[in-house]
């Protein structure tokens, strides 16, 4: 229920219900509150510039991430290099340009795959009474017993240093935060009255699944991949920066500010700040698109609030 | 309220068992050749056979999970493979310097988030509602690495008003008496109101970096809390009985709105214990997250996996601390519930 | 209820105390041939400003209450009583304010007063009993500990054992056994009911001359009901303090009040004695709000009556007389949906009345029902 770094939660620590997006009408009308409404449009339009900049930014930029060039180490930024060079004379833009599409694509896998995995276990958990359900949530209580990043830090010590341990140790701390939250949302909707309609009139469990509960869980999932990913995308510049994730010289966002972190001191402020601004705009952009993503689409929490 | 009491206890030993089962399987299991994890990949295998046996790892897995959890809870938490000290001794050196930041860092969270939740949610003016969520957004996306870097550039490089990244005391001032161990109150205790300064000084910056994340959260849980508390029928009850708009805020809506936010503040001293790691490196702090930095650089993977649980029992057992106020505090957990007609 | 016994009881009780206040026009003084009175609300006027819209509440009403005399104020839920009462004590909160009129307490008006002087005002000129008893005690303080607070609060000089016997006074003073004992207890471990007698201890505590008392029984099981009306009733007459009693539930007004009004849309449409609304009231409102209290004598008429519609959204409201879309005199005539009504007194044959309807004289004339 707390947030930061160290535990994973929404920034509010709620967890709020929204209605199905089950048919193509609710779909339009979700597409049209992003796009008509301010508060959706802003983080929406700023993570779309984020993933622009990823998948642009390397191919037209004329200088690669790890091209070095000593005799421009360290220049403050400049035309010829926006973000200025860090102390091998690397472009930092291409660096954080390249860092990008790291954070991107492994913060979206971990955040899709912890989703998939926590949402199995909390619809298995949520569908199923008595010692199934006990057995997964204990297990699921245990993973939460370790504040996240010491979780994340066991996975990549255990399993050896790397981005692919990091991701790996990233899942895990998100899959028991899926799970609790699909297996609530679950209870809560096998005890809504159509549910037991359904059942009365002999639909079977897994057919009840499927059609009623999975379509109902499934909105609420997918608005919180987007706090998944800002949480994930933390996580894993957490872990570089411990040296634990991504390698040197892997442009990855958490490294870069570890490795630039004398220099910044000494006045080359911009090696570690830009790739620290970066992350802090992608995780802002994110965790506030799932805030208001669940405003939005929940009429009773939006409205008169105060 | 001695039930409450138990199931908590026994909640918590569930979640040590689990925690450790996990550590077990992560750490030992997992890696395939721990002592290998543990030795590194340039140690001669005949050393890593040797741990191997000293660690057991011939023995069924039961057995070596046993022996695992009796030697991590009677302290044997092995010897550092760098430098050959008793890792308990290693980690009770660096201790007192995480304690201290961690209970500073709580000290200044807790006191900004409810200035500033009051000052929110008793003003009323959308204008500071607004800030507050900005500070909220950008304080979770923000790691406490980079608020860290920024401090440091801000008011030690450009405007040098604040001490660098030089730990606990500047290089020229010797330590107070030993007493607590805390450089702050074993100053106060020796009399040496400079050394006090000088220690409070080099806490500042660490302790906003560490409670930043922390802060957005509190502060956005008690404004919710203090919204909703103050518009609870009996505080209109006590205004009708003549006390004024801020008496009846801090008399009943600040109580009823904290205890909620008590139980988060105890997550967020346990997280502030275990995750100092982030911020001690930037700091050069003495205390545990550096340690365990510089090991996890040497490889010396017997601190880490110490470190490892330690922070998932600290971690249950301050929550369990917390639950336990929670039911001291909270008249309605504490007394037994009577409803006589 | 048995409305019609209480009725008789009652006629006797108000001989001596003449004709009820209410009755007397709005633009009256503040005080007339018997004396000043304890409360005159004049034009009061509330309105939520909410961004996109602006709610009217309370559309300026007036309306006078003599010392020891019991009002109540009747009306569906949304119909601005709760603000009203909040209105007069000052105690409307953002996005609501009290947007003009006058409150003369004991004849000096507190509207605009600062918050210091309407807080000595408060709980010791004029108190407030809400609703709920689950909800209108601090869940975390003992009830000795809020008791304490009122006494407190005016009365800065007494020490800590006084107060402690002040407090334990006040319990046995609504009937709390042992109550020395249960001064120690938190609300938790009182029965609504008996945490609604709390209320009203705390509310009597200081001796006030008004009570404001927003649906004291509602939220309790009948027979508790009547035992707290009862207690109240009670010690309104020792205390000597005018009541202003709100509620949607006719049977009480009929059992405690003296005078009644109906609030409907912000505004009060009939202000008049009990025996008046009882007998036969004039506006259309009143009437068919009679008509749906269930009456043993009436069963055979076939299943309650509703009133057909909904209250009006406050924030839209609409022109001429607010009530006419659901009303079955004026639902189909251009004057009501045109014109707004003025009040009017009007004499039945059971009292006079002020009443805001375009029919309300020849209403009155013929005695309604």
């Amino acid at each position: 229920m707390s947030s930061g770094l160290l535990t994973f939660a929404p920034p509010d620590g709620a967890i709020r219900e929204v209605p199905p997006l089950g048919d193509g009408s609710r779909v339009r009308r979700a597409l049209a509150a992003v796009l008509g409404d301010r508060r959706l449009a802003v983080p929406t339009l700023v993570l779309v510039a984020i993933v622009l900049f990823a998948i642009i930014a390397p191919l037209a930029w004329g200088v690669g991430p790890d091209t070095q060039n000593l005799l421009a180490s360290l220049k403050a930024p400049s035309l010829a290099h926006p973000m200025g060079t860090d102390q091998l004379g690397r472009d930092i833009f291409a660096r954080v340009a390249e860092g990008a599409r790291i954070s991107l694509l492994d913060g979206t896998l971990i955040a899709v795959i912890g989703a998939v995995i926590g949402g199995v276990i909390g619809l298995l958990a949520g569908t199923t009474a008595g010692a199934s359900d006990a057995v997964l949530m204990r297990v699921m209580d245990a993973i939460l017993a370790f504040p996240p990043l010491i979780l994340a830090m066991a996975v990549t010590v255990g399993l050896g240093v790397g981005l692919k341990t990091a991701a790996i140790g990233a899942t895990l701390v998100l899959i028991p935060w899926y799970a609790r939250l699909v297996r609530s949302e679950a209870i809560r909707i096998r005890s809504l009255p159509f549910i037991e309609a359904a059942h009365a009139i002999g639909a079977s469990r897994r057919r009840i699944i499927a059609r009623h509960v999975v379509p109902h869980v499934m909105p609420t999932l997918a608005i919180q991949i987007a706090a998944g990913f800002a949480y994930a995308v933390l996580l894993l510049a957490g872990l570089s920066f411990l040296g634990l994730g991504a390698q040197i010289p892997t442009p990855e966002w958490g490294a870069m500010i570890t490795d630039g972190l004398t220099y910044s001191l000494t006045g080359q402020w911009w090696v570690s700040v830009f790739p620290g601004v970066a992350l802090l705009v992608t995780v802002t952009a994110a965790s506030m698109l799932s805030d208001r993503l669940r405003d939005v689409l929940d009429p009773r929490s939006s409205g008169l609030r105060s | 309220m001695t039930g409450v009491i138990a199931r908590r206890l026994l909640g918590s030993l569930g979640a040590i068992f689990g925690a450790s089962i996990i550590a077990f399987v992560i750490m030992r299991v997992l890696p395939g050749n721990p002592a290998r994890l543990i030795l590194g990949p340039l140690a001669p295998p005949s050393t890593v056979h040797s741990l191997y046996r000293q660690l057991g790892l011939d023995r069924p897995i039961y057995v070596q999970y046993w022996r695992y959890i009796t030697q991590f809870f009677q302290g044997q938490w092995g010897y550092s493979y760098s430098d050959g000290a008793p890792v308990r001794t290693l980690i009770g050196e660096r201790l007192p310097a995480t304690i201290e930041l961690a209970l500073f860092a709580f000290l200044i969270t807790m006191l900004a988030s409810i200035v500033l939740a009051l000052l929110v949610t008793y003003r009323r003016r959308p204008i500071a509602d607004r800030i507050v969520r900005a500070i909220a957004y950008i304080g979770f996306g923000t790691p406490p690495f980079f608020v860290s870097l920024i401090l440091l550039i801000v008011f030690f490089s450009t405007l040098k008003i604040l001490p660098g990244p030089e730990g606990r005391l500047g290089a020229q001032v010797t330590p107070p008496a030993t007493v607590t161990h805390l450089y702050t109150i074993d100053a106060l205790i020796a009399g040496e109101p400079g050394k006090f300064l000088e220690a409070v000084e080099h806490l500042v910056l660490p302790g906003v970096a560490l409670g930043m994340a922390n802060f957005a959260f509190l502060v956005r849980l008690l404004r919710a809390n203090l919204l909703e508390v103050s518009r609870e029928p009996f505080i209109t009850v006590v205004r009708g009985k003549g006390l004024r708009r801020w008496t009846a805020f801090r008399r009943h809506a600040l109580p009823n709105a904290s205890l909620p936010t008590l139980t988060a503040g105890g997550l967020v001293l346990g997280e502030f214990l275990a995750g100092s790691v982030l911020v001690e490196k930037v700091f050069n702090w003495p205390g545990v997250g550096s340690l365990v930095y510089e090991a996890i650089l040497k490889q010396d993977f017997s601190i880490v996996q110490t470190f490892i649980l330690l922070s998932a029992v600290m971690f249950v057992l301050v929550n369990l601390g917390v639950d336990l106020l929670y039911a001291v505090i909270d008249p309605r957990v504490r007394v037994r519930s009577v409803v006589t007609a | 209820m048995g409305a019609l016994s209480v009725l008789e009881r009652m006629r006797g009780l108000r001989e001596d105390r003449g004709a009820p206040a209410g009755v007397r026009a709005p633009q009256a003084a503040t005080d007339d041939a018997d004396g000043p009175f304890a409360l005159s609300v004049r034009n009061l006027r509330t309105v939520y400003e909410l961004g996109h819209a602006t709610v009217q509440a309370v559309r300026e009403v007036s309306f006078d209450l003599r010392p020891t005399e019991r009002l109540g104020v009747v009306g569906e839920s949304g119909s601005g009583k709760s603000a009203l009462a909040l209105s007069i004590l000052g105690l409307i909160e953002p996005p609501g304010r009290v947007g003009g009129g006058e409150v003369l307490l004991n004849g000096r008006n507190i509207v605009g007063l600062s918050e210091r002087q309407l807080s000595s005002i408060r709980g010791r000129e004029i108190a407030l009993i809400l609703q709920d008893p689950m909800s209108a005690l601090d869940p975390v303080k003992t009830i000795g500990a809020q008791l304490h607070e009122a006494i407190a609060v005016h009365n800065p000089q007494l020490r800590r054992s006084a107060l402690r016997r002040r407090a334990a006074e006040l319990l046995r003073e609504v009937d709390i056994p042992q109550a020395e004992r249960r001064l120690d207890d938190y609300p938790h471990q009182y029965s609504g009911g008996m945490r609604q007698r709390v209320a009203i201890a705390m509310a009597i505590a200081n001796n006030p001359s008004v009570l404001i008392a927003d649906e004291p029984t509602t939220a309790l099981d009948v027979t508790t009901q009547a035992q707290v009306l009862g207690l109240l009733d009670r010690l309104v007459d020792e205390h000597r303090a005018a009541v202003i009693l709100i509620t949607h539930n006719l049977g009480i007004v009929s059992e405690f009040c003296d005078s009644v009004s109906v609030m409907y849309a912000g505004r009060l449409v009939e202000s008049s004695s009990c025996e008046h609304i009882f007998l036969g009231a004039t506006h259309p409102y009143s009437e068919a709000l009679l008509r749906c209290v269930p009456n043993p004598e009436r069963l055979a008429e076939g299943p309650l009556p509703a009133i057909p519609g909904f209250p009006p959204d406050l924030s839209a409201l609409p022109g001429g007389c607010t009530f006419a879309p659901r009303c079955s005199v004026g639902r189909e005539l251009a004057v009501c949906h045109e014109q707004t009504p003025v009040p009017e007194l009007v004499e039945g044959p059971s009292g006079s009345a002020i009443v805001e309807c375009h029919f309300a004289r020849e209403r009155a004339a013929r005695g309604s029902r």
